[in-house]
């Protein structure tokens, strides 16, 4: 069975390598590809230096457009399973067997790793967690699918998935969008216990700022997917 | 009504816009097909100059009751009318710009990978020679 791990990363000179490390380490049958989103640090030099396996994109496309980019990869190299697997050291490579084996075992589509679960590890702030929880009431309501961390950005999915998301992947904050547009689809999601890091370096790309949009336009992309 | 020196003034600076979306087609800094409802709009402009008469007949059939009134209602119209086209063909546009960076991305990558392939080839190649000689 082949497998990718896709690591969208921008801005992640400090980490990068230590992500990788971690994969190469725990799941060494796992194979791997950076998306280097027109990082404006030195993660490319980084990448090459040390002879890591990297698509760069030429401009900067997002996170939605730069997993994506990693999910045509996928498709065209004829994957079976690929996972999203953040670039900042926020997510650990020890669950990568684990994650497989759940999903050939039950028949999933796709994985979600939720840290809601067990509830261990970094649980985000009080108000991010505020807004995660209403997601997945949102999402609830829409669906009838219990998804307890539907922004999570650790999800595995088969070829299916592959398939259907190399085709079509929204273009920022793509993670509950994403989900419902494969539950819509009569896809079989599930949730898998995970343990979070807390991020090691750089920030999280959702500023105070920004997060009012955030909540609004990924509501109604939501809204939008549910209507399709 | 207006009067002909007015009709002059818009005529002359109809006539400017026109000749100068032309030249810029003609440099190709301006694609025809996007140029074209401003021609249109120039053109219908131009119409109402010429003949005012129009303009009345027109506003008066819409039940607007100033002719220019109806100026300001139309020209608002048709300028919302381009600008949502113009976010229609910018959606599109970044859609295609998606496109084509990801695939120069998978392309620079096989690049990447066939070099390597036979830069383990060359080495492979000097090895052999080296044995045989």
């Amino acid at each position: 069975m082949k497998s990718l791990v896709i690591i969208p990363a921008y801005n992640e000179e400090k980490s990068i390598e230590k992500t990788v490390q971690d994969i190469t380490e725990h799941a060494p049958e796992f194979d791997y590809v950076i998306v280097n989103d027109c990082s404006r640090d030195a993660t490319l030099e980084v990448c090459r230096e040390k002879g890591m396996h990297v698509l760069n994109l030429p401009v900067n496309l997002g996170i939605g457009g730069a997993v994506q980019t990693g999910y045509v990869y996928a498709e065209k190299n004829h994957y079976d399973f690929a996972i999203q697997f953040d670039g900042d050291g926020q997510h650990d490579a020890r669950y990568l067997h684990e994650m497989r084996d759940y999903m050939t075992e039950h028949g999933v589509n796709m994985l979600i790793g939720s840290r809601f679960i067990t509830k261990e590890g970094f649980q985000s702030s009080g108000l991010r967690r505020f807004g995660i929880r209403y997601f997945s009431v949102l999402i609830r309501l829409l669906t009838g699918k219990k998804v307890t961390d539907p922004t999570s950005g650790m999800r595995m999915v088969d070829k299916e998935i592959i398939r259907i998301y190399a085709d079509c992947y929204p273009k920022d904050y793509p993670e509950p969008e994403s989900v419902v547009a494969v539950i819509r689809q009569k896809k079989k999601v599930e949730e898998y216990p995970v343990v979070m890091r807390e991020r090691e370096e750089g920030r999280s790309s959702i500023s105070p700022l920004k997060s009012v949009y955030y909540m609004v336009k990924v509501t109604l992309a939501i809204l939008v997917e549910a209507l399709r | 009504m207006m009067t002909t020196k007015i009709q002059l003034i818009i005529g002359f600076f109809l006539m400017v816009a026109f000749l100068s979306i032309v030249q810029m087609i003609k440099k190709r800094k301006l694609e025809l097909k996007y140029a074209l409802s401003w021609l249109g709009a120039i053109l219908f402009v131009f119409l109402f100059d010429c003949f005012p008469i129009l303009l009345n007949k027109l506003s008066s059939f819409l039940g607007i009751w100033a002719p220019v009134n109806m100026i300001f209602f139309l020209g608002f119209c048709f300028a919302l009318l381009i600008i949502f086209i113009l976010t229609v063909t910018l959606s599109r546009m970044s859609e295609r710009v998606r496109k084509l960076s990801q695939a120069i991305a998978l392309n620079e990558e096989k690049i990447d990978v066939l070099i390597k392939e036979q830069e383990c080839l060359r080495n492979k190649l000097q090895e052999d020679e080296r044995q045989y000689m």
